[in-house]
């Protein structure tokens, strides 16, 4: 069974489900119009762009070609985390790089390989859209817990010094700060799952569906996406914390304080 | 035991203090004096290496206190802050999170030790099951000073440590801390119960030399 194309002229026909929003924001005086036109249309251009783009990727599906897009992705990515954070980019791009790259390279390979068990690991029909859904979770978990962590010890001094104080090592005196982030970061994925299928179809599945799969092959991908979500975002967490403690911290234990963009804390 | 050799400090590039030189001996108790802002608690930070010298050293048992050395010296010195806290809920958390500490294993916190403590500044035993956010200053204040006597080090750093306690009980926590002879004690402190202590020097800092 094939999926249902939609001619432009009928794509255009949900542009006028936008009249809704236009219109009660208007009678409501929400000041929304701007941004959610400007934000339609800057979604369209990107999707049309990307959709563009895929269309070659998979057409030509080149191993390299494929890993170098899904590392421009990762790329984006911290670029995206950084900027959400109070972090200053210059000292912990690098660090973030390797711990997104890691989890999503790590997780999306294992299921390719072990799991889906495709011929092709490189396959751009899986390792970009896998990948690019690892990434996009673990994303908002990333700042989450990069930042809790980071902001907590920050608000913390007094306390954070009174531990070391204490005679604690490094670890010993993070490892509260560290379980607090990483809980929080995977909180949303966690309750995400609970009640998966229930309040919601979730994104995979509904595309699978629609690609024209049956539900039980939709079912499985779904299962086995959201496992990968939840351990690339722990992956991924703990690993940015771990590799950029060695830029925020100074050799006596003590926070850095030119780590953070200034007024942002 | 601590010497301050000739050092600047100084946040942000703005100067705090500048050739500061001070010497205190073992067993030494040493109230810090000055006014707010000059720097008192910042010398604490200096001795447990939170804070480092624009120039100069600060040595500990004549071992300079840097990067490395640091952190083997904090597990010297018990340092009492105002206000203490280590993020659990309740009392008997705080003690076993500073029991379990790696630097802390050889540590008796005996049951016996700790309830000695709690009966000489006046807390019951029904404290070890409170949380510490239902206690008040002065009974948290107290917890810290327990703590840090169980911990058997012998060089006290303590800023504001009686700040939240009655006058009676502040009396009992200086004449505690004096009365060891062994202790090297650090005091900064608005209460005037310490400085009365006769064994106690005080070090103006702002003048930078011992008041006679």
């Amino acid at each position: 069974m094939e999926t249902v194309d939609i001619s432009t002229f009928s794509l255009l026909l949900a542009f006028i489900l936008l009249l809704i929003p236009v219109l009660l924001s208007r009678f409501y005086g929400l000041g929304l119009i701007g941004d959610l036109l400007s934000s339609v249309a800057r979604m369209s251009v990107q999707l049309l762009l990307i959709g563009v783009f895929l269309k070659y990727l998979f057409v030509w599906n080149n191993g390299l070609v494929n890993l170098s897009w899904l590392a421009v992705m990762i790329l984006v990515a911290v670029f995206s985390a950084i900027r959400s954070s109070a972090m200053k980019p210059v000292k912990v791009l690098v660090p973030i790089f390797v711990a997104f790259s890691a989890a999503t390279f790590v997780i999306v390979f294992y299921l390719n390989y072990f799991v889906i068990k495709l011929d092709d690991v490189f396959d751009a029909r899986y390792l970009i859209v896998l990948g690019g859904m690892l990434l996009g979770n673990s994303l908002r978990g990333n700042i989450v817990g990069i930042d809790h962590f980071y902001r907590s010890i920050r608000k913390d001094t007094k306390k954070y010094l009174y531990v070391l104080s204490l005679g604690a090592t490094h670890h010993e005196a993070l490892l509260t700060y560290l379980r607090e982030s990483v809980r929080l970061a995977l909180k949303p994925t966690i309750a995400a799952m609970a009640t998966m299928g229930i309040v919601s179809l979730p994104g995979m599945m509904t595309g699978v569906i629609l690609g024209g799969t049956s539900p039980e092959v939709a079912i499985k991908y779904q299962i086995m996406i959201m496992i990968g979500i939840a351990a690339s975002t722990t992956i991924s967490v703990v690993l940015t914390i771990i590799m950029t403690l060695p830029v925020c911290f100074t050799k006596y234990g003590t926070l850095k304080n030119d780590i953070f963009v200034s007024g942002s804390i | 035991m601590i010497k301050f050799d000739n050092v600047d400090l100084a946040y942000n590039g703005k100067k705090v203090f500048a050739g500061l030189s001070l010497e205190i001996k073992e067993g030494e108790k040493v109230a810090i004096s000055g006014r707010s802002g000059i720097g008192k608690s910042s010398l604490f930070s200096l001795i447990l290496g939170f804070t480092e010298p624009a120039k100069g050293k600060v040595l500990f048992n004549g071992i300079c206190v840097d990067e490395k050395t640091a952190w083997n010296v904090r597990k010297q010195i018990s340092f009492i802050d105002q206000d203490v806290s280590v993020g659990v809920n309740k009392v008997s958390e705080w003690i076993s999170f500073v029991a379990g500490l790696k630097s802390n294993s050889a540590i008796d916190f005996g049951e016996k030790k700790v309830k000695e403590l709690m009966s000489f500044f006046e807390l019951d035993h029904s404290f070890f099951n409170k949380n510490i956010s239902d206690l008040s200053g002065g009974e948290r204040q107290r917890i810290a000073i327990i703590l840090s006597a169980l911990l058997g080090r012998k060089i006290f750093l303590l800023d504001e440590v009686t700040s939240a306690l009655d006058k009676h009980l502040k009396k009992k926590a200086a004449d505690f801390f004096i009365g060891k002879k062994e202790w090297t004690v650090l005091i900064i402190s608005h209460d005037s119960v310490w400085v009365e202590n006769t064994p106690v020097k005080v070090f103006d800092l702002e003048a930078g030399k011992w008041k006679q």
